[in-house]
């Protein structure tokens, strides 16, 4: 079996080279930059926006536990159920028992990565319970049997053409048109009878609101409306570290949080939600239950430089910006959450030794950092985590070999030289036996997709010798 | 369904959740770590640029948001305003939020229209439309804010199109203000939902293409009225 950083590797190679997959993201990408400025060109200040996000998302973060205790005690006094998954298989099997317990055949859900995090579809299906994914992204991505691409925009892979052949394999024969239009109003009509005969919704939360009790939900379709008023259960599932202190907090985030994912003003549903339905309501689920998911944030308070990390909105502005996720796609990291906050997260959550390649999957260039809605450094996370990997041992006995060496023939210039001269004259030597590009050159991994590179006729330092003599002669 | 409901109540106190004491615990253990704060945002900062005319601010909001809106001198104008968009909607049943108001406008505007009315229960799946009031308007970003008072949850929603009837003097200048009234008056106490809209329901999943039109309205109209 390959690792994950092995499958990495693979699939980066073969996006890379995918031009078709190259033109629908650089399309895709295109439009976004081109919204995502104008919508920021419309907040007066954007930089000071983005430092108040951070101080909210801070000041929640730092004081996590009384913030979820003042959201808790407000749902459950509205007649809610608030339950603490300490991982994905508690938040999973409170869901299915519920489900279960409650009758529940078919579910409705909206977009939410926790719930992609937590592995809940499956373990539902195979409670012979069955899931739609109600927004047109992800119900795309569903046909398809795939993971979401992007967190923001799950099907931002495919072009047209390719979503019509799938309704056309998976829904209906007889569709003939790839326009969008068309497109969305056949995922209209099938989804219409799943909301209208589903008996539970589940959707995620982009905020809980702890001063208020409710969680508030971002969407543009509609879906994840549907998904919360009509059946008869709503079941929220997000991370602890969502929540955020108060109302009027949302009239900063709720702006920047679009502005950053999509360039708009604000996202057309923002929702608030802090109970089943009330007394004297005309409709609304009976139940309703917001499943707190922990999986391993609470061990990242504690690391008193990437605690931040948790301040994440998940907008996907790093992911658009980062020349790493337009070249090798978001299927390429094998994570739930891709790009640079993926690689940033996932070490945390799934593990070091698994997981360290990601935080070399970045150039460093800084521009995920410099986007980040709350300011997140996320750049300087990445380099922290590859000192982690190191420390914690998580590196190949080869690489510390190599490194010895390196450190023994830095710290003496003597070793230095006659290790540069070693590989000047090996590798003329077997340039020269026509071996350049085969498994004993140790350049091919450069000169596989470059001229091979001139070798020097003598060391730098030769060079620079000579240099100092002719200048100052 | 009430007996499974009274059962979850019981299964799901917090004493009997036994992840929500450790969890709690981890918390507030990595919270003893101290991490250096930076200084604070100068208060001097303005994020966004105030707005000066609400009802001009609005009134461009809601052509950028892909909404109508249709400025009205009175009661009368808003009923013809009204029949005219009932007008250009296929027969059927429409759903109207039941208040006083409504019945009037409705008594005028829509002769023979078999109606629904929120005290009947949520709309139908079939619904040509669905008429409410809104709790407030706000200017900054041409929203309106609806609560589960105004016909519930599916009301604004389930409909191919949603007609909202308001008044000039619900106009609010901005986000902060809506929210800071919402939170003095409780209206999240009052009611177990609520929601700021900012035009029709739209997608860009597809190639980054707007539809107009996803799985809520195509149309959202505001008659917006001067007189209250
Ligand atoms: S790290 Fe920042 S830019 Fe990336 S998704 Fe989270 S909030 Fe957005």
């Amino acid at each position: 079996m390959s690792t994950a950083a092995q499958r990495f590797l693979q699939d980066a190679a073969i996006k890379s080279a995918d031009l078709l997959h190259r033109e629908v993201i650089r399309r895709g990408m295109d439009s976004y930059d081109a919204a995502h400025l104008k919508g920021r060109a419309r907040i007066k200040d954007w930089e000071a926006a983005r430092q108040r996000c951070r101080e909210i998302k801070r000041e929640a973060i730092n004081h996590l536990d009384r913030y979820l205790l003042q959201f808790e005690e407000k749902v459950i006094a509205r007649g809610g159920h608030v339950f603490w998954a300490a991982n994905s298989e508690e938040a999973c099997t409170y869901v299915k028992n519920l489900a279960t317990r409650l009758g529940v055949r078919t579910v409705v859900k909206s977009k939410s990565m926790v719930t992609e995090e937590i592995r809940l579809s499956p373990a539902l299906e195979k409670a012979g319970i069955k899931v739609w994914e109600t927004d047109l992204g992800e119900f795309i991505v569903q046909l398809r049997d795939e993971p979401p691409y992007h967190i923001v925009t799950p099907a931002m892979h495919l072009n047209r053409s390719q979503i019509a052949q799938l309704f056309r394999e998976k829904l209906d024969p007889a569709i003939d048109s790839d326009d969008p239009v068309d497109l969305m109003a056949v995922a209209r009509r099938k989804l219409r009878e799943a909301f209208f005969a589903a008996e539970m919704g589940i959707s995620g939360a982009n905020f809980l609101v702890a001063d208020a009790g409710v969680v508030a939900i971002s969407t543009n379709e509609g879906n994840g409306r549907l998904c919360t008023s009509v059946p008869p259960i709503h079941v929220v599932v997000t991370g602890i570290e969502k929540v955020i202190p108060r109302l009027e907090d949302l009239a900063v985030l709720w702006p920047v949080l679009a502005t950053s994912g999509t360039g708009q003003g604000i996202t057309t549903y923002s929702t608030l939600i802090g109970g089943p339905r009330r007394a004297g309501e005309t409709d609304g689920p009976e139940e309703f239950h917001v499943v707190l998911v922990d999986n391993g944030r609470s061990a990242l308070l504690a690391d008193a430089e990437q605690r931040e990390v948790l301040h994440c909105i998940r907008c996907g502005a790093c992911l658009n910006i980062c020349p790493v996720f337009r070249h090798v796609g978001g299927h390429t990291y094998g994570t739930t959450y891709p790009g640079p906050i993926g690689s940033v997260l996932t070490p945390h959550l799934n593990g070091i030794k698994e997981f360290k390649h990601l935080s070399f999957a970045s150039s460093l260039c800084g521009a995920c950092s410099s986007v980040c809605p709350v300011k997140i450094d996320l750049h300087h996370h990445l380099l922290q985590n590859r000192r982690n990997a190191t420390e914690a041992g998580a590196t190949k006995s080869s690489e510390r070999a190599m490194f010895r060496i390196w450190r023994a023939a830095m710290g003496s210039p003597s070793l230095y030289a006659l290790g540069g001269w070693t590989v000047r004259k090996s590798l003329r030597l077997l340039y020269a036996l026509g071996l350049a590009e085969t498994f004993l050159d140790p350049m091919r991994v450069w000169n596989r997709y470059r001229s091979s590179m001139p070798l020097p006729s003598e060391s730098f330092r030769a060079k620079w010798r000579k240099n100092r003599a002719a200048s100052s002669s | 369904m009430p007996q499974a409901q009274a059962e979850a109540q019981t299964k799901e106190t917090p004493s009997e959740n036994s992840s929500r004491d450790r969890i709690l615990q981890q918390i507030r253990a990595g919270l003893r770590t101290v991490v250096p704060e930076p200084p604070a945002l100068a208060s001097d900062r303005v994020i966004f640029e105030p707005v000066a005319n609400p009802l001009e601010r609005f009134q461009q909001e809601c052509v950028l948001n892909l909404m109508e809106c249709a400025l009205t001198a009175d009661r009368a104008a808003s009923a013809r305003q009204l029949s005219q968009v009932l007008q250009s909607l296929p027969e059927g049943e429409i759903f109207v939020q039941d208040d006083p108001s409504l019945r009037q406008l409705i008594e005028v505007a829509a002769p023979g229209r078999p109606i629904r009315w929120s005290s009947q229960g949520a709309p139908a799946e079939a619904s040509q439309a669905t008429i409410t009031l809104a709790d407030a308007l706000i200017a900054q970003t041409g929203s309106i804010l609806v609560t589960a008072g105004c016909g519930g949850r599916g009301a604004s929603v389930i409909a191919p199109c949603h007609i909202v009837y308001a008044t000039v003097d619900q106009l609010v200048p901005d986000l902060t203000t809506a929210l800071s009234r919402a939170s003095r008056d409780g209206i999240l106490d009052r009611n177990s939902f609520a929601c700021v809209i900012s035009g029709s329901s739209r997608t860009a999943d597809i190639e980054k293409i707007l539809v107009q039109g996803a799985h809520g309205p195509r149309r959202l109209v505001v008659i917006l009225q001067r007189e209250s």
